[in-house]
């Protein structure tokens, strides 16, 4: 397996980045970012939506800074994981990515845009031109989806990273920038609904950082993944809940989850009604069940999606286990 | 002599003038005496011979043999020198590459590669009309071709392929290469293969089974199967389901071929069975097997998928004649799954039948496996599925009726416990619900029905040696299995397994075995003092050199340092049928011997002759061949081979094995005939999450009867490498297709091989049950340690909570199906509510205790008497043991053909014989 050539750009500011995406795109020349490159390079590997150009961010060194409100985009999941003065929440979900090799590579920014997945489309180019392609990679055919039969409107390939729902459940604001500016938003706003767009990024634009608020240490919480195995797999579902306890009552409490459609999601009605009227075993149990109820997975991932939808409910019960004393 | 004395610069006068000596083995002449400890008592040593004593207890020197000995290559391999497939590289070589179809089943109307052979940097290109010839890997089905020929058999099959200066002009070529195809009907389920097709996948002539996409069909009746069910008090019925599994080994399939200036080839490729493919490639490409010198690298992993010849490598050798130069072809992963030749995917009925004096009064199994688009190795293993779970039990009738299919799927062969490891399953797990019904400890279920050593099996099989009993025996006791089975909470449970397995395969695939040796083995050792062993055998990382090294140490009482192992060239080797079948240490080890006992008696007559001592009183030890009873008396190694050097230059031998005549004469018969069975035990303990499904296997207890573990270390690495494999299978490993039928998961990410996460804490244990004929009493460990793990697991399942597992693998989303339909019987909302299974002994469990007792002490006789009367399967049903039974009784049939009765009620499988052959019906 061979990657197509392409042209790899290395600046070593944001400033030569946004330089570089600024000529590409006035030539109408396409690009992707490149960070760690665990996701970006397999898929070129396989011929999947490549680009004749590829810029590096290895090199900007105003993304890799890393605080306990802060984290670059180029942060490395295995710093991000072992570092101190990060929330320990964030810390389980980024050691729960892939294996030690690629979360020495594998960078939040990264994880955050990571492709959506579909075994109909993670495969090889033949294997792709074998069921004559799909809505996501149709390499000008106009494809239908696969999994949705007779239509190629929407892609609903899954969204299957580890860290978006543990830093929506904390509030993480994310930061964008391109050569028109900066912006940012909550993290829970930043994904759209569609395999294919994925995220509101704009070409040119990139994740600058993420920000938590400062209470941030006030919150406890969990991140559980359903996965074959220990290592290596994506979440074929995946819940992170985080509260806070403000003397004996629930003040506070989110959940998201991920691996399961094509966006991770931030359940705030589910928690919001459950929260209103909290019964300690009887509330978890209730909350856990709307919330599997509020997911819809198709089957495009290892397991089958009514099981990863049954298992949603086991667990958000599983994440909320201490609150069951409320 | 010191090399002071030498003389330097004069005329050399024969016999005047002081020569150095080559040497060895340091400037200690007179090194250590045989270690008593590892001599057998039989020998005068102090090795308790608990098994009783062997042929070739006289040739242990306790140099080599039972040390943990690291593998002689190893160090090539850690320190990243070994040449694998890929690591071959040729000056002024090509890169091949090769077109793969994208339809499961089309007809091949034209290929257009003028386009291609336009584009700067082609050299050549191949398709279907370069080499028509078939091959395959046995010969009564040759069904492959290098490329296919007027059809495409499944996505993926090879198309056209294409040779060029570099890769990215090899890919860019294929693009341009237009194929028009006429797709055919494709069919993906193994029952549809069943029935009549208007495009059958292959077509057999006259030998085509109606037309169907039937490729292989067997029917056995053995013992009384008939009243097997009238018999029975207690009987189980399960219809399993087995994915496929792939081999998932590190190294993809890898190959350099290149023509000399002579116009021979060599061919440098990752090969189990070098010798099956240079017979193909004589075929294939037209040229005597002279012309041809296959050269096996080293090879990354094989378990059973790198022992067919390859199209790709016909492609490589037919490209390279094309260019006129070395061409490469290296696979990615996905093109290891699309040659695929795992284990086949099965659906089997297993029926067991137990009687009121807990015996096994009856084995029917239909298993219907499904083949892929070719036959590969698919012949045996339509057999294996059912004779080899024949044994290690004493059973009342079998009856077994099999079928492999042609579906479009990439083919299914051969893999690690061939044939055995599924139908294998699905009998412990049924002996684990037999003994439930009977309210008996399966533990002593099984030890109440051992066929004992030195005895036949209902299809007559000769079991030479077994330890089946002691393995059982030693997990029992180190699993703490008493206390534990049905005794553990909800969601944690033990099981127990058997596994049973050929060690070496009776009959040669390619020639008459009363005519052939099995396996040959040639030594020269020269003035150096060194040993230098040529052998075919394919190290395949099991460590058959270290094997094949250790049997010529241990015979010559050497060092390892000083055996080396020329084992990769067809041109130096002898022929050797290859690593398959768990073989190679049974016969290359023996024959090894007998080419050593030949260096040995030139040795000891050397020895004679300079010392005078009587050569029945030599002995061997380190260096040294000295009188046993005066150990003073004696000379080092190298005086006694110089002086057996003298007048002859180096001293060459050479051994060979053969198996001695076996098995019945019924069809079929020579069907998992083999010079000796392996026998393995195993408990696992395993944890069941019942909310999610999600099984995770803590511990498994791992006893394996391997005869005599020639090297420890590999015999554990074995074992623990089987239990990852095994477990793979049970839990999470299956190639899975789509609807449209394409392979979903030809990576490493997606099919899901156990992480180190996964894996339990494996308890390797060896027995050694010293076979009368294995080399020092040796037999397999490479393959019989699979089959265990599975039962094991789904019996620890069970008793963890009482799913009766019958489809594989068990991942977390089938369980939990499974977990919630015990939920529904036993009315429970909440899994965490469920009641495990408990176990009530009934009187039975007594009457069978004493009876494992007595045949304990019957085993043990036997297996230490000179005069052992003969035992067949039937004397614990009160036939005469000495007779086979079906010479005493009409009610105990031997029969190859299905009845008609049979034909109007057949099973999944069986419904096979529904169709009539070709050349039995009047249209042919």
């Amino acid at each position: 397996m061979r990657t197509p050539p392409y042209t790899l750009h290395s600046p070593d500011s944001l400033d030569s980045a946004f330089d570089i995406a600024h000529s590409l795109l006035e030539a109408g020349e396409e690009f992707d970012w490149i960070a760690g490159g665990t996701d970006l390079l397999p898929n070129y590997k396989w011929h999947i939506n490549t680009k004749k150009h590829v810029i590096s961010l290895a090199n900007v060194t105003e993304l890799h800074t890393l605080s306990n409100t802060h984290i670059g985009a180029m942060v490395r999941l295995h710093d991000l994981s072992e570092s101190k003065v990060t929330h320990p929440l964030i810390r389980k979900a980024a050691a729960s990515v892939a294996s030690v090799l690629i979360r020495r590579s594998a960078t939040v920014g990264g994880n955050i845009c990571l492709d959506t997945r579909c075994f109909w489309y993670n495969q090889s180019e033949e294997w792709r031109n074998s069921i004559d392609w799909c809505h996501k990679c149709d390499c000008g055919t106009g494809a239908d989806c696969r999994v949705i039969a007779n239509q190629n409107e929407l892609c609903v390939a899954t969204y299957q990273a580890d860290l978006a729902p543990s830093l929506m459940c904390l509030d993480a604001t994310i930061h964008l920038a391109s050569p028109q500016g900066k912006r940012e938003m909550a993290l829970a706003d930043f994904f759209s609904l569609d395999g294919i767009t994925r995220n509101l990024l704009c070409p040119g634009e990139l994740i600058t950082h993420l920000s938590l608020p400062e209470n941030t240490g006030d919150f406890n919480g969990d991140y559980l993944k359903l996965a074959q195995r220990e290592s290596w797999d994506f979440p074929e579902a995946g819940i992170a809940a985080a509260w806070k306890i403000d003397g004996e009552s629930i003040s506070e409490l989110r959940i998201a989850s991920t691996g399961l459609e094509s966006i991770p999601r931030l359940h705030c009605e589910e928690t919001n009604a459950a929260l209103s009227d909290w019964n300690g075993e009887e509330s978890v149990n209730s909350l856990a069940e709307s919330v599997r109820k509020a997911i819809k997975p198709v089957n495009n991932t290892h397991f089958k999606p009514n099981y990863r939808r049954k298992m949603v409910r086991v667990l958000t019960q599983r994440c909320l286990k201490p609150l069951k004393d409320f | 002599m010191s090399d002071e004395k030498e003389m330097v610069g004069y005329r050399q006068q024969p016999g005047k003038l002081p020569f150095s000596r080559p040497g060895s083995g340091g400037k200690d002449q007179f090194s250590d005496l045989r270690d008593e400890d590892l001599i057998p008592e039989s020998q005068g040593g102090k090795q308790h011979q608990k098994w009783g004593k062997h042929r070739h207890d006289e040739l242990v020197t306790s140099a080599a043999i039972g040390k943990r000995t690291p593998l002689i290559d190893g160090k090539w391999k850690v320190t990243g020198q070994a040449k694998y497939g890929d690591d071959i590289r040729l000056a002024n070589e090509l890169v091949g590459k090769i077109l793969r179809s994208p339809h499961h089943f089309a007809r091949i109307k034209s290929i257009d590669t003028s386009a291609a052979e336009a584009l700067d940097g082609v050299v050549a290109i191949a398709t279907g009309a370069d080499a028509t010839a078939k091959f395959g890997v046995l010969p009564v089905t040759k069904d492959e071709h290098a490329l296919a020929v007027n059809l495409v058999r499944h996505v993926g099959d090879l198309v056209a392929c294409v040779a060029a200066e570099n890769e990215a002009t090899a890919l860019q070529a294929l693009q341009l290469i237009e194929v028009d195809y006429e797709v055919l009907e494709s069919i993906h389920d193994m029952k549809e293969g069943l029935e009549d097709s208007e495009t059958p996948i292959h077509d057999r002539g006259k030998y085509h089974i109606g037309e169907a996409n039937i490729q292989k069909r067997v029917f056995q009746e053995f013992g009384e199967v008939t009243t097997m069910e009238e018999k029975a008090v207690a009987s189980h019925k399960s219809n399993w389901t087995f994915g496929g599994v792939n081999h998932g080994f590190t190294e993809p399939h890898a190959v350099t071929a290149n023509w000399d200036p002579r116009g021979r080839l060599t061919i440098y490729t990752p090969q189990q069975v070098p010798h099956y493919l240079h017979r193909s490639l004589a075929d294939v490409l037209d040229v005597p097997m002279h012309q041809i010198n296959v050269y096996r690298t080293f090879v990354g992993g094989g378990f059973g998928g790198k022992s067919d010849p390859f199209p790709h490598e016909m492609c490589a050798a037919i490209l390279a004649r094309k260019s006129g130069r070395p061409v490469r072809i290296t696979f990615d992963r996905e093109e290891v799954f699309l040659t695929n030749r795992g284990r086949h995917p099965s659906k089997i009925e297993m029926n067991l039948h137990a009687d009121s004096e807990g015996r096994l009064c009856g084995v029917a199994t239909d298993a219907l496996i499904d083949g892929g688009s070719f036959a590969s190795f698919g012949h045996v293993t339509t057999y294996y599925n059912g004779v080899l779970h024949t044994a290690p039990y004493e059973i009342g009738g079998f009856h077994y009726t099999g079928a492999r299919v042609w579906t479009n799927k990439p083919a299914s062969g051969a893999m690690r416990g061939h044939g055995a490891v599924n139908s294998r399953c699905a009998v412990e797990v049924g002996i684990d619900d037999l003994s439930s019904q009977l309210g008996v400890d399966p533990m002593t279920f099984r030890l109440a029905n051992l066929l004992p050593p030195l005895s036949a099996t209902i299809t007559g099989f000769r079991i030479t040696s077994t330890g089946m009993r002691e393995c059982l025996e030693k997990v029992r006791e180190a699993s703490g299995w008493d206390e534990k089975f049905r005794n553990l909470p909800l969601g944690h449970g033990i099981g127990v397994g058997c596994g049973f397995f050929i060690s070496g395969s009776g009959l040669p695939i390619h020639w008459d075995p009363n005519k052939y040796p099995h396996a040959t083995v040639h030594l020269k050792i020269d003035m150096d003092g060194g040993v230098t062993i040529h052998t075919g055998a394919a190290d395949i990382g099991q460590g058959s050199d270290t094997v094949v090294a250790q049997s010529v140490a241990e015979v010559l009482g050497l060092p390892l340092d000083m055996i080396r192992v020329r084992s990769q060239e067809s041109d130096t080797s002898p022929v050797d049928l290859g690593s398959y079948s768990s073989r190679v240490t049974f016969m290359n080890a023996n024959a090894a011997i007998s080419a050593a006992m030949k260096i040995r008696e030139e040795l000891l007559a050397a020895t004679t002759e300079i010392t005078g001592a009587d050569g029945a009183r030599l002995v061997i030890g380190d260096r040294r061949i000295y009188d046993k009873k005066d150990p003073a008396v004696g000379i080092s190694y190298l005086e006694a081979l110089h002086k057996a050097l003298e007048d002859r230059g180096a001293l060459v031998a050479s051994g060979a094995y053969r198996t001695p005549p076996m098995g019945r004469a019924h069809k079929g018969a020579a069907a998992g005939l083999a010079p000796a069975y392996s026998f393995s035990a195993y408990v696992a303990e395993v944890k069941v999450d019942v909310e999610t499904g999600q099984t995770k296997v803590l511990n498994v207890w791992a006893a394996h009867d391997c005869g005599k573990a020639l090297n420890p270390l590999s015999v554990e690495g074995q074992i623990i490498g089987s239990c990852h494999m095994g477990m793979g299978q049970v839990l999470s490993e299956e190639m899975s297709y789509t609807r449209s039928g394409h392979l979903m998961n030809p990576n490493l990410l997606e099919y899901k091989i156990p992480s180190i996460h996964e894996m339990p804490n494996v308890v390797p244990i060896i027995v050694e049950s010293n076979d009368p004929e294995g080399p020092f009493g040796a037999k397999e460990a490479g393959e019989g340690p699979l089959l265990p793990m599975l039962p094991a697991v789904c019996n620890a399942v069970y008793d963890a909570i009482g799913v009766r597992v019958d489809e594989l693998p068990l991942t977390p989303d089938r369980m939990h199906k499974n977990i919630e339909k015990l939920c529904k019987e036993q009315g429970v909302d909440d899994p965490l509510n469920l009641t495990p299974p408990a176990l009530d002994y009934s009187p039975l469990q007594e009457i069978l205790a004493k009876r494992a007792d007595s045949h304990e002490q019957r085993d043990i006789e036997r297996r230490n008497s000179d005069e052992i009367e003969p035992y067949h399967n039937g004397a614990l049903f009160g036939y005469d043991a000495t007779i086979p039974a079906d010479e005493q009784s009409d009610q105990w049939a031997v029969s190859v053909t299905p009845t008609q009765e049979y034909l109007d009620n057949p099973r999944l499988a069986g419904s096979a014989w529904k169709h009539v052959e070709r050349r039995h019906r009047g249209d042919s």
